[in-house]
């Protein structure tokens, strides 16, 4: 078999409920802020829950300059293409290149996509016998024109796709970035994830009883369900020897992925956790690792009391005796679930977590699970030289998926 | 064999088996006899009224019976997308001759394509939190308003637990599927992978359609689904579903059983367009060609037959048969061409059902003419009237979408064992 190419990651941009760019992030998830709190998003009324992970203050024009038209652009739209220009910035590929443009491509991980623009073409769809609803209001709604919109705008004329696997989007999103590069498909992508607060994704997921009417938290005894964010999370990935070549900062390298299925039920784990085992140990496998090379897990770690369970016997399954020695968390409990965009979101979180050599924390963790017996860094942010993150993403459909980052210096070479 | 001969049957994918719910019937055999025929499905849509819309005809899928292909059990919890999906997945592992047990089912998934997942559900489940309040929104809908629901019950269902994604980017949800599929087989994720896209007609997203003067007719003439053709006025909705198993060459020869073509490359590319707008010309649709063509490791002097994304809309079709008609310049008799959303109408993850009929064509050798096209708009070598016979080496699958997305695939006959 021939040796993979190395792929590496060169930027970096984020806009969530606790930071709007990535310094901002990196001292949220060093002091551990929460970002759950009341929705002024939309009204909350009839529902169990009135917290969410809301970004707050977001103006569109403060990261997008008015080179670019934001019309009929989705909240979804406007988030992702921010964060993309704050992750080409940091690349150093601001802006792009010519050449690099015909070969750069975007992967991005949907959920609610424009959905929440839909919800008042829907209102008008059902109030007024459809006679004025503006249809012209669907051609955003599905979560692919996000992906289109970055690639209209910067020109691109590399490969395209969405995946919108639920909460595992994300994760899956960034391998498939790097199969690109590896195969030929691609020189540059930017890959990632966007999940837009809406309020008929949060009323799903109030009728399924999956929300902590208060704010969730993570692997404790009294969990009651998880809280729901917003986010957009970006990653620009390159071949290593290109990102060496050009001079370019290195945040961190995937080194593999795995993606299975439970095949169990649609929206609960199955309590076998074998869907979360086999997708940890094919992530390891394609990574050329083995249990004994993780240094930090971050967790999926939603906060129901059926994920946190079955993710910590997962663990226990896959590390053994070592799953005790290694510290998990769950940094969900500051930027609330966001669904689609999360597997990108933590898989940032993982890649800050190597390159600053520091463990963010569980926080609103009160009372210990004797089901959940593992160190969850509940005491606060931790300082840690890692070389090794795991990160996890479980979503409905029984759709798992685990990324693993690692460090590497600004020469490439891995710190083994 | 050599170890260079092992080496290439490992990367080297294959297509075994055929599943395929579609409005030209359900089964590879009678889709095979009906599109090979030049049979058309378009008449006027019967499961909605239809008559309050600028358009009144559809490419439905009439004789569908899920309880033949799916478990009691499971049955209630499926809409209708993802029991077509099942159905479909079902008839590809039958195809395949492989039966799930727990020696295998961790090596085999899932990648589908979708375009808009359950239009009907997500509707029906606004509707009740708009008008009844979120008290009363059923949770049973919840799971099947996600796009993923299709490929999570159809794991359920079959009880495979390998690699599970689905992929939406619009008209190229099932090419993009495909291509990600073979990936993953090469990449050893998996051992046999389901791949292929689903959509289905609902009265919302017919509607929608129209709102989006997409659909024939433009004009005040005849409705209907006319692919490269001078006179063409839009394009004509369709639903159906096609998904195709696929494992290494390596795999089948183990096994004994013979593919029905290889698939030998992909590429994939993009060009500048406004949301559900067109690209102003038809440089990507070339360049994606050519990536194709290259990660195949074959030139457009190769290239056979082409299966084409036209669908009788006025752009598509132009940038489409201006993109062959410079790419293939050089190849003197010219590949044939056949566009079977003459018959088939716009599913947009039509490349699970047309990926289906090449690699029948592949095993066949013969391309199935083009329904509706009367004037061609360029001269090209279109399959018309009736199937023409050829031996297929290698052939392109066309996915192009709206929003200037492109995926090509390659097909072509296995090389002599």
């Amino acid at each position: 078999m021939q040796t993979k190419r190395r792929i590496v990651i060169t930027g970096l941009g984020t806009i969530n409920a606790v930071a709007h760019n990535i310094p901002d992030f990196v001292s949220a998830l060093s002091a551990g802020v929460c970002g759950i709190g009341p929705l002024d998003l939309f009204e909350t009324d009839g529902f169990r829950c009135q917290n969410g992970g809301q970004i707050k203050n977001f103006s569109p024009r403060n990261f997008i300059s008015h080179h670019f038209s934001l019309k009929r652009m989705s909240r979804a739209d406007m988030l992702s293409f921010a964060a993309t220009l704050e992750a080409l910035t940091d690349a150093g590929l601001y802006p792009l290149p010519q050449q690099l443009a015909e070969d750069a491509g975007v992967v991005i991980g949907g959920g609610s996509g424009g959905l929440r623009e839909a919800e008042s073409f829907y209102r008008d769809l059902l109030n007024k016998n459809g006679r004025h609803a503006r249809f012209s209001k669907l051609s955003t709604v599905y979560c692919a024109s996000s992906a289109d919109r970055i690639a209209s705008n910067l020109d691109l004329s590399g490969p395209k796709a969405t995946f919108m696997t639920a909460c595992s989007a994300g994760g899956t999103a960034l391998g498939y970035a790097r199969d690109l590069i590896q195969n030929g498909q691609a020189k540059m992508v930017i890959a990632g994830g966007v999940e837009p607060m809406c309020r008929i994704t949060y009323a799903a997921f109030n009728a399924l009883k999956s929300l902590d009417p208060g704010v969730c938290h993570p692997f404790d005894q009294n969990r009651a369900g998880l809280s729901l964010g917003e986010a957009a999370a970006i990653m620009i990935l390159e071949p290593l020897e290109k990102a060496l070549a050009r001079g370019a900062k290195i945040h961190g390298e995937i080194l593999g992925y795995g993606v299975t299925c439970d095949s169990f039920h649609m929206t609960a784990p199955d309590e076998n956790a074998s869907g979360a085992i086999r997708s940890m140990q094919a992530a390891l496998r394609d990574s050329g690792l083995t249990s004994e090379d993780v240094d930090y897990i971050n967790a999926h770690g939603t906060a129901t009391p059926v994920n946190d369970a079955m993710e910590t016997r997962a663990i226990k399954e896959v590390f053994g005796k070592r799953a005790y020695s290694i510290p998990v968390s769950s940094t969900k409990a500051m930027t609330a679930h966001t669904l689609g965009a999360a597997g990108a979101l933590e898989g940032i979180v993982s890649v800050l977590a190597l390159e600053h050599g520091f463990i963010p924390p569980t926080i609103n963790f009160r009372e210990p699970d004797p089901a959940c017996d593992l160190d969850y860094v509940t005491e606060g942010a931790r300082k840690a030289d890692l070389r090794v993150v795991l990160s996890n993403s479980f979503a409905f459909g029984g759709n798992n998926t685990t990324v693993i980052f690692g460090k590497c210096d600004k020469n490439g070479i891995r710190n083994e | 064999m050599n170890e260079q001969e092992r080496t290439d049957n490992a990367q080297r994918i294959v297509i075994t088996g055929i599943g395929m719910v579609t409005p030209l019937g359900i089964g590879k055999e009678e889709f095979g006899r009906r599109i090979f025929a030049g049979d058309c499905a378009v008449s006027p849509v019967q499961s909605f009224d239809a008559s309050a819309f600028s358009s009144h005809c559809g490419a439905e899928i009439t004789d569908f019976q899920p309880r033949n292909f799916i478990s009691i059990k499971n049955i209630r919890r499926m809409d209708k997308i993802s029991q077509l999906t099942a159905a479909a997945a079902r008839l590809a592992l039958e195809d395949a001759g492989i039966t799930v047990n727990p020696d295998n089912r961790d090596r085999i998934g899932i990648i589908l394509g979708t375009s808009f997942g359950a239009t009907d559900v997500t509707v029906q489940f606004a509707e009740t939190l708009l008008k009844d309040g979120p008290a009363l929104v059923n949770p049973i809908l919840v799971p099947n308003t996600v796009m993923n629901a299709p490929a999570g019950h159809t794991s359920i269902e079959l009880g495979f637990r390998g690699v599970n994604t689905t992929i939406t980017h619009f008209a190229v949800s099932a090419e993009t599927a495909i291509a990600y599929a073979v990936s993953e087989i090469r990449r050893g994720a998996a051992d046999f992978i389901l791949t292929g896209g689903v959509d289905i007609l609902s009265k919302f997203y017919y509607e929608a359609l129209t709102r989006f003067h997409a659909l024939s007719p433009l004009d005040e003439n005849i409705e209907e689904s006319k692919p490269f053709d001078r006179d063409r006025n839009g394009m004509v909705a369709g639903e159906g579903c096609g998904i195709i198993c696929i494992e290494s060459m390596e795999s089948a020869l183990a096994r004994g059983r013979e593919p029905y073509c290889v698939i030998k490359g992909f590429g994939q590319g993009s060009s500048p367009a406004t949301p559900t707008g067109w690209p102003e010309n038809s440089a990507g649709v070339k360049k994606t060609i050519s990536r194709a063509l290259t990660n195949a490791g074959i030139t457009p002097q190769d290239i056979e037959a082409i299966s084409a994304a036209a669908n009788g809309s006025i752009t598509l079709d132009r940038i489409e048969a201006e993109a062959y008609a410079e790419v293939f310049a050089e190849n003197k008799s010219g590949p044939w061409i056949t566009a079977l959303k003459g018959a088939l109408g716009e599913s947009f993850s039509s490349g699970g059902v047309r990926t289906c009929a090449l690699a029948l064509s592949c095993a066949k050798g013969a391309m199935p003419p083009t329904c509706g096209l009367y004037t061609p708009l360029a001269q090209l070598k279109f399959v018309r009237r009736r199937e023409e016979k050829i031996e297929i080496n290698n052939a392109l699958l066309a996915g192009i979408s709206f929003g200037g997305t492109y995926v090509y695939l390659v097909l072509g006959k296995c090389p002599d064992a």
